[in-house]
């Protein structure tokens, strides 16, 4: 049974569990670590004082879904989708493919019509406008850029189209390829770029003519793993200097936790979890989106005592673990625990912890900056661990038997249904 | 051993690709390079020696300067531009419709198409004179209405000889067309549409060039064959249009004049290349 | 015995021995048959026609089957003598295009020990390469109901009368006969038309030009013109307007003045199975079989008593019949032969200009 989306934004928009907040550019290294409360927590508070422009941190919205359902005959791709996007952010639709995010796209893009619901851009009404007239710039995944003309035509086509002068469409092209670090570049055809090449024209094109809202489809795909990387910063960048509004489909989390402000899981046609990448890494509503997003530990276990201070569960194998920070529920109901692999430690023999578990290692995975230990628990079942690799510090062997632990906050209770 | 094992291993999938990629081509390009060569480049030759047979050129001289021949040359280039032209406006339109329809209707439009290939000259024709003729239906229909007095001559003229030729030749034309189309992303006429361009400007400056090699080569295959009919100007003209592949006719079959036919087949051929490369150097330079 | 006696008793028996051999060897004459012979005609109503009454008695006389191939084409007997590869054993032919591929060597000469041709109208029977078969004639012919009361034309002068016939009229698009009977519509006699005064017939040729509505390309269109009332009167083979009028078209033909030639049959040179084309075209003179072929399609024999064998009612549709025949004029092919480029090309010329 799904359950359809559990929470909405403003319920996991509070304040973020990190006290490690990075200003300033972005540390790559440690976004893939994604311990919990990345940079990226940053979004909604301090976003605003990167940007250039002057606006008041509370934003307005800027493109708001209301109730967006379509179906392709029997088969129905978005059921009543509820999103907004405040001015100036990068909200990322996340999900696996057939989950309906490029279907989203193209509803706010003009290309699909939705069967009900209504699009507004700025508080205007434009489910049913012409793709032309709404003045959304998009990449595509493919880029789509047009192969029959230079960069520089590539660039100033959505100029000529809104006949602009030709000096000014000279000026502005120039410009944008500037921003894009292409200058030079104006008289090649899209087949004589790299692959980051064409992705930074594509770029060019669907802002050079400073749209309100930019789409991005799953635009580094086909891009290698350090382009992509290289190329995600870069518009994160672009769109923090220019103030840029941006919905980005993806269905790589890891692409998401970088670039957004927020993120919204999509699953089945519906959305399963809006808020902050770190909210919805570290307290995933549902058990889609704890295992859609980040490696998790999760385990299946019955309510065995409940408090408003703390939940108590009781896992099969009878080990019992406590969450604090969750909802009461009723003794016995059945109820999933999320452990993210970063948040065990390990414990002395004196250490305590409102958790602990003892367990022997039986697989080291080296992950470049850290290593991931899957521990054999003495009470049954496994735990992936995931630690800061230091190179004077031997790394445990398989066999070692260890002490690990965890404060009740860091356990995430969901429904198990 | 294990060595001599690893290597051969090693080496096998490394081998495959190198005789894919160097000596294949060669090797599936030479039957075709032989069968040109024989079939086509062989008799070319010899229609070149038997057109200045004796050393002379009368032959040119006499198909370059009587007034007939290059009259005849000038009516075939005017006919076979305007056949070009009829079919490229009527195939455009017809490929757009077969390369949005589904696979089953694209396929019996395709069946369509195809008919007049699969129909005799004889039985076309005929088939144009009930249609088109003096007490044709349309004919029928137009002095029924009343629209007209006296049938309308739609046959036996340069317009019956048009129809009549557009008919053979439409496939020739809507298949590269189509083709071209359906190579066209999809995703690059809504980002077209998305960056503000209306339809029509999605069509003249996206679709239309991206198409454009299909036109290309639609237009040089239906001008070029165009160029050699005879039989269909013939029944649909009435006589009286010529083709100068009538005049070759009649020179080979009828007056067994096989030197003065050959030159006047090396100046089609001459005129059929010059006017292929022109084309070509145009497909060239729009999608270089 | 003698030396002499033993010369005498080895030439009886030379003699004998020589005998004995020269008995096959008059045997050996007639070469082995093959398994079919090729034979290129004008296809069509006439293919089946020439079957009828020809092939298979040939098949059923030399057990050899007889494969056709049409249409007829001198073009193509050329590119066959002159590769050597001449895949027909006999094709029929135009009677220029024959004299033409006489003149170019391109034919085998006809075995007159084989081809007997004495029951032929004399100045038939010097034949030494074009076998003369029968004739036709390209002759007037209008739609009934479209001159009430027996009223249509009956003359070339009629013809180009369009004040007198109205109508669309169509004509064959060749100068051959053409030239012909502008010059007879313009008063030249019968037997004044040879040699042919080109700019006389050109310049009359003019005068119906605008009421034509179809030059004809092939037989069959000739007659289905008028058929399909294209137009009201032309010009066709006279077999073919008696295939429709047999089909029941209210079709008229006019003798008077109709250009009569003869079809002719050709071997030509190199053709692998020459004697049985030879055998064949021995059995085509037969006057019985070609009163067969007279029947079926109105191309009369020229063996002078195959008229015995026409039936009756079908001799009013033959050129030859004797009530026809003096109404028309032999063309001549000679003169054709001579001038029939210059001709074509002028009439091209004339065809073009508006």
């Amino acid at each position: 049974m799904n359950s359809g989306p559990v929470n909405s934004g403003p319920v996991n928009s509070g304040p973020v569990n990190s006290d490690q907040v990075t200003p300033g550019p972005v540390n790559l290294a440690q976004v893939k670590v994604a311990s919990t409360g990345v940079d990226v927590s940053g979004g909604s508070a301090e976003a605003p004082q990167e940007r250039t422009d002057k606006r008041v941190p509370a934003a307005p919205i800027l493109l708001s879904l209301k109730g967006i359902a379509k179906t392709y005959g029997a088969v129905s791709a978005l059921t009543g989708i509820d999103l907004e996007v405040p001015d100036g952010q990068i909200l990322t639709i996340l999900g696996p493919s057939g989950s309906g995010k490029t279907t989203l796209l193209k509803v706010v893009a003009g290309f699909e019509a939705p069967d009900s619901g209504d699009v507004e851009l700025a508080g205007r009404v434009i489910t049913y406008a012409t793709p032309a007239s709404r003045g959304i710039g998009m990449v595509f995944q493919n880029y789509a850029l047009f192969p029959h003309m230079r960069v520089a035509e590539n660039i100033a086509f959505p100029l000529q189209m809104r006949r602009l002068a030709r000096s000014e469409i000279r000026d502005r092209v120039g410009r944008t390829l500037s921003l894009v670090g292409l200058a030079g570049y104006e008289s090649r055809y899209p087949r004589q770029l790299s692959g980051g090449q064409q992705q930074r024209v594509a770029l060019a094109r669907a802002i050079v003519f400073e749209p309100r809202l930019l789409l991005l489809d799953e635009p580094f795909g086909a891009l290698d793993r350090k382009l992509r990387e290289h190329m995600q910063l870069e518009v994160k960048h672009l769109q923090r200097r220019l103030g840029i509004t941006a919905l980005f489909v993806t269905h790589d989390q890891e692409e998401a936790l970088v670039l957004s402000d927020r993120i919204a899981v999509m699953n089945g046609g519906s959305i399963e979890q809006i808020g902050a990448p770190a909210d919805v890494y570290s307290r995933p509503a549902n058990r889609f989106v704890a295992d859609f997003i980040g490696q998790s530990n999760i385990y299946r276990g019955k309510v065995a005592a409940s408090s408003p201070e703390a939940l108590t569960v009781t896992l099969s194998s009878g080990q019992t673990f406590v969450a604090r920070g969750a909802s009461p529920r009723p003794i016995g109901v059945e109820v999933g625990l999320v452990l993210r692999p970063e948040a065990p430690t390990r414990l002395t023999d004196q250490d305590s912890r409102d958790n602990v578990a003892v367990g022997c290692i039986a697989d080291v995975v080296y992950v470049g900056d850290a290593i991931k230990y899957s521990i054999r628990l003495d009470g049954g079942g496994e735990m992936v661990v995931r630690w800061p690799f230091y190179r004077n510090e031997a790394p445990l062997g398989v066999g070692e038997t260890l002490r690990i632990g965890w404060a009740g906050d860091l356990l995430h209770v969901v429904d198990w249904t | 051993m294990d060595n001599g094992r690893l290597n051969v291993v090693k080496r096998a999938p490394r081998r495959i690709p190198v005789l894919r990629s160097e000596q294949g081509p060669v090797l599936v390009g030479l039957l075709p390079i032989l069968f040109l060569g024989f079939l086509f480049l062989l008799p070319v030759a010899r229609l070149l020696m038997l057109s200045v047979e004796g050393g002379t050129l009368v032959h040119f001289h006499k198909a370059l300067f009587g007034e007939l021949y290059l009259r005849v040359f000038y009516d075939t280039f005017k006919i076979a531009i305007t056949v070009t032209l009829l079919s490229l406006f009527l195939a455009y339109p017809v490929a757009y419709v077969l390369s949005t329809a589904s696979p089953q209707w694209a396929l019996i439009g395709f069946l369509f198409l195809m008919l007049p290939f699969w129909t005799s000259i004889l039985v076309r024709t005929y088939a144009w004179m009930i249609l088109l003729g003096r007490n044709g239906v349309l004919n029928q229909i137009l002095v029924g209405l009343g629209l007209v007095r006296e049938p309308v001559a739609l046959l036996y003229n340069v317009p019956g000889v048009l129809i009549g030729m557009v008919h053979v030749l439409l496939p020739y034309m809507v298949f590269p067309i189509y083709s071209a189309m359906l190579r066209v992303d999809r995703d690059l006429l809504l980002a077209a549409e998305g960056l503000g361009a209306s339809s029509l400007s999605v069509f003249w400056r996206v679709f239309l060039p991206l198409t454009l090699p299909g036109v290309i080569a639609g237009t040089a295959l239906v001008f070029i064959l165009s160029l050699g009919f005879y039989i269909t100007p013939a029944l649909l003209g009435g006589g009286r249009v010529i083709m100068i592949a009538v005049l070759i006719e009649q020179q080979v079959r009828q007056f067994l004049e096989w030197g003065f036919a050959s030159a006047l087949s090396i100046i089609l051929l001459s005129f059929a290349l010059l006017a292929f490369f022109a084309l070509n150097r145009t497909a060239w330079r729009r999608t270089a | 015995m003698s030396a002499i006696g033993v010369l005498r008793c080895s030439l009886k028996a030379a003699a004998i021995i020589a005998t004995c051999w020269l008995v096959p060897a008059v045997w050996a004459q007639e070469p082995p048959k093959p398994a079919q012979i090729v034979f290129n005609d004008s296809g069509g109503d006439m293919t089946k026609a020439m079957r009828e009454a020809f092939y298979s008695e040939f098949e059923k006389r030399y057990g050899i089957r007889v494969v056709t191939t049409s249409p007829i084409d001198a073009g193509k007997l050329k590119a066959m003598v002159e590769s050597g590869n001449v895949e027909w054993s006999v094709t029929e032919i135009g009677p220029e295009e024959a004299m033409l591929a006489e003149k170019q060597g391109l034919l085998e000469p006809l075995d007159r020990k084989v081809i007997d041709l004495s029951g032929y109208p004399e100045h038939l029977q010097d034949r030494k390469f074009i076998m003369p078969k029968g004739v036709y004639s390209t002759v007037l012919g209008y739609r009934e109901d479209a001159f009430a009361g027996g009223n249509g034309p009956r003359s070339w002068a009629d013809f180009w009368d369009t004040k007198k016939f109205p109508g669309p009229r169509t004509l064959r698009d060749s100068p051959v006969d053409n030239l012909e009977f502008a010059l007879m519509a313009d008063g030249v006699p019968p037997d004044k038309l040879y040699p042919l005064d080109v700019d006389r017939a050109f310049r009359k040729l003019d005068a119906i030009k605008p009421h034509i509505a179809v030059w004809w390309k092939t037989g069959a269109q000739s007659a289905q013109l008028l058929v399909d009332k294209e137009a009201v009167m032309g010009s066709a083979w006279n077999g073919r307007y008696y295939v429709a009028i047999k089909n029941g078209a209210p079709l008229h033909i006019e003798w008077n003045q109709g250009m009569i030639k003869e079809s002719a049959f050709v071997i030509p040179r190199g053709a692998k199975d020459a004697y049985w084309g030879q055998k064949m075209l021995a059995l085509i003179t037969e006057a019985n079989l070609q009163g067969i072929y007279a029947n079926i399609i109105t191309y009369p024999g020229l063996n002078l008593k195959s008229m015995d064998y026409v039936q009756a009612d079908l001799k009013q549709f033959m050129p030859t019949n004797p009530d026809n025949l003096p109404k028309q004029v032999w063309t001549d092919a000679k003169w054709w032969l001579e001038n029939g480029s210059s001709a074509q090309e002028r009439w091209s010329k004339w065809i073009l200009a508006q």
